[in-house]
């Protein structure tokens, strides 16, 4: 008799358990170990592991080189949650970005319900409105999606909100990017002067400061390697220079605790 | 008799020490509480400011419905009209609070929901950069909401419990009362389209 009490119990549990899973997307717990904080977690699986590591590697770097942490993260299903409320949930549960700084980005990808959402982190919400956040989903992610292509749409978007924190973006959103192909060597053009803009700005800031000790003058320039080997390429080999020893790594220090005030914009393709 | 004296002064000293213990640690909770509120008031705030630059956008399109849009500007005025004292918060004014800002969020609703008819203002880029400010601060309304909950409880834990309840009454730290649920805004407004 008892027994059987226990086990109509247990089952009981169970169904609660399960229906309540249903019902609710479970944030996974932060990687517990600093190495396995990285940039990119496919859990939908919609990128090849080429793809996975170009993405990570290139924001593994930016995080070196600027102490601002993009993450990247892909799920199968939202189970009913929304999308713009878990965003930012889950980058707070998680601590993207410095403590201090709260320069954490928070991209979250819904494969089925063909959803994604970026959530910058408090200091960065001033370079990434929510407005711009919907203008790069709308303009320079989806309709690289709608072709069916996640990296390319992942990959240009990620340069652009680079491009928009380092306040060196001076394109026009809404023409520029969304038929780049026709307009390559305006581009090119472009990335040239980019490049010298940051070189120049570089060299006035080592002029200026003695504070950036070890960590940004050891790469000065890698920030423009990164912004090189990405723009304008779209395609495969866009990741050619990075494929160093931090390519399947984490941050380094892993995640720094920084917070989310639950904005950020994206859209559905 | 000296002795005497003594031993209750040290009693009299330690129990003073001790409640300014209780003292201290009932301080740096309510002031966690009254930062939080403060991001609950940013949070609107930011709101009512959007919905000013709506109400002008919306008002360029072509005859666009006028009731709709003076629901929106009068519910606006009433919310920003209720002022709470973030050291203070009374559950008679936050369930106001909690009225005013919640008649804004179905009037706001309303007219995102006639919007939907007007296909020069779905495409125009300002009218979807302000749906996604719209959308964000809806958000961060239901985060701060949900980060002052958070920060009342060890409050009213706190305080409610024996002996810091005899402590809290003589300096007036009162149990602060949680956000309910704004009335039809559980969901924070729906402003996706379809791309």
């Amino acid at each position: 008799m008892n027994s059987i009490l226990k086990n109509t119990l247990v089952g009981c549990l169970f169904l609660l358990g399960i229906i309540s899973n249903y019902a609710q997307f479970t944030i996974p717990p932060k990687p517990a170990k600093t190495t396995e904080q990285k940039a990119v977690y496919d859990y939908a699986d919609i990128l090849n592991s080429e793809e996975r590591q170009v993405l990570n590697s290139k924001l593994i770097r930016y995080a070196d080189t600027t102490s601002t942490q993009i993450v990247l993260v892909s799920i199968p299903d939202l189970k009913g949650e929304d999308i713009g409320v878990l965003t930012p949930r889950w980058a707070h549960k998680w601590g993207v970005g410095d403590a201090q700084k709260d320069n954490g980005v928070f991209i979250l990808l819904s494969k089925n319900n063909r959803k994604i959402w970026i959530s910058p982190g408090y200091e960065l919400e001033q370079y990434i409105t929510a407005g711009q956040a919907g203008t790069i989903v709308r303009n320079v992610i989806i309709p690289e999606f709608k072709a069916g292509r996640y990296y390319q749409g992942l990959n240009k978007g990620i340069t652009v909100i680079m491009q928009m924190l380092n306040g060196t973006f001076k394109g026009n959103l809404n023409n520029n990017i969304s038929n780049e192909n026709n307009e390559f060597p305006i581009f090119f053009v472009f990335i040239l002067i980019v490049f010298f803009l940051i070189i120049w700005s570089k060299k006035r800031n080592n002029n200026n400061s003695d504070h950036n000790n070890g960590k940004n003058k050891k790469s000065p320039s890698l920030l423009d390697i990164i912004i090189l080997s990405n723009m304008g390429r779209g395609g495969y080999s866009g990741g050619s220079f990075g494929r160093g020893s931090s390519s399947n790594g984490g941050f380094s220090g892993g995640f720094g605790g920084g917070g989310f005030s639950g904005g950020g914009a994206g859209g559905s393709w | 008799m000296k002795f005497i004296y003594r031993i209750i002064g040290c009693i009299l000293l330690a129990c003073s020490l001790n409640s300014c213990g209780y003292y201290n640690n009932m301080v740096s909770l309510n002031e966690e509480t009254a930062e939080a509120w403060g991001n609950v008031q940013t949070a609107y705030q930011r709101r009512n400011d959007l919905i000013g630059n709506l109400v002008k956008t919306v008002k360029g399109a072509a005859d666009y419905e006028k009731s709709t849009l003076v629901d929106v500007i009068n519910a606006r005025a009433k919310a920003t009209s209720v002022n709470i004292n973030p050291t203070n918060i009374t559950p008679k004014q936050l369930a106001q609070f909690n009225k005013v800002q919640g008649g804004l969020s179905g009037a706001l609703k309303s007219l995102l929901v006639t919007v939907e008819r007007y296909p020069d203002l779905k495409a125009n880029q300002n009218f979807l950069k302000l749906q996604d400010e719209l959308t964000s601060t809806e958000n961060q309304i239901l985060t701060a909401r949900t980060r002052f909950n958070g920060a009342i409880k060890p409050y009213n834990n706190y305080v409610k419990r024996f002996p810091n309840n005899i402590i809290a009454g003589w300096f007036n730290f009162d149990v602060k009362p949680y956000f309910d649920a704004e009335a039809g805004a559980e969901k924070p407004v729906d402003v996706n389209f379809e791309f």
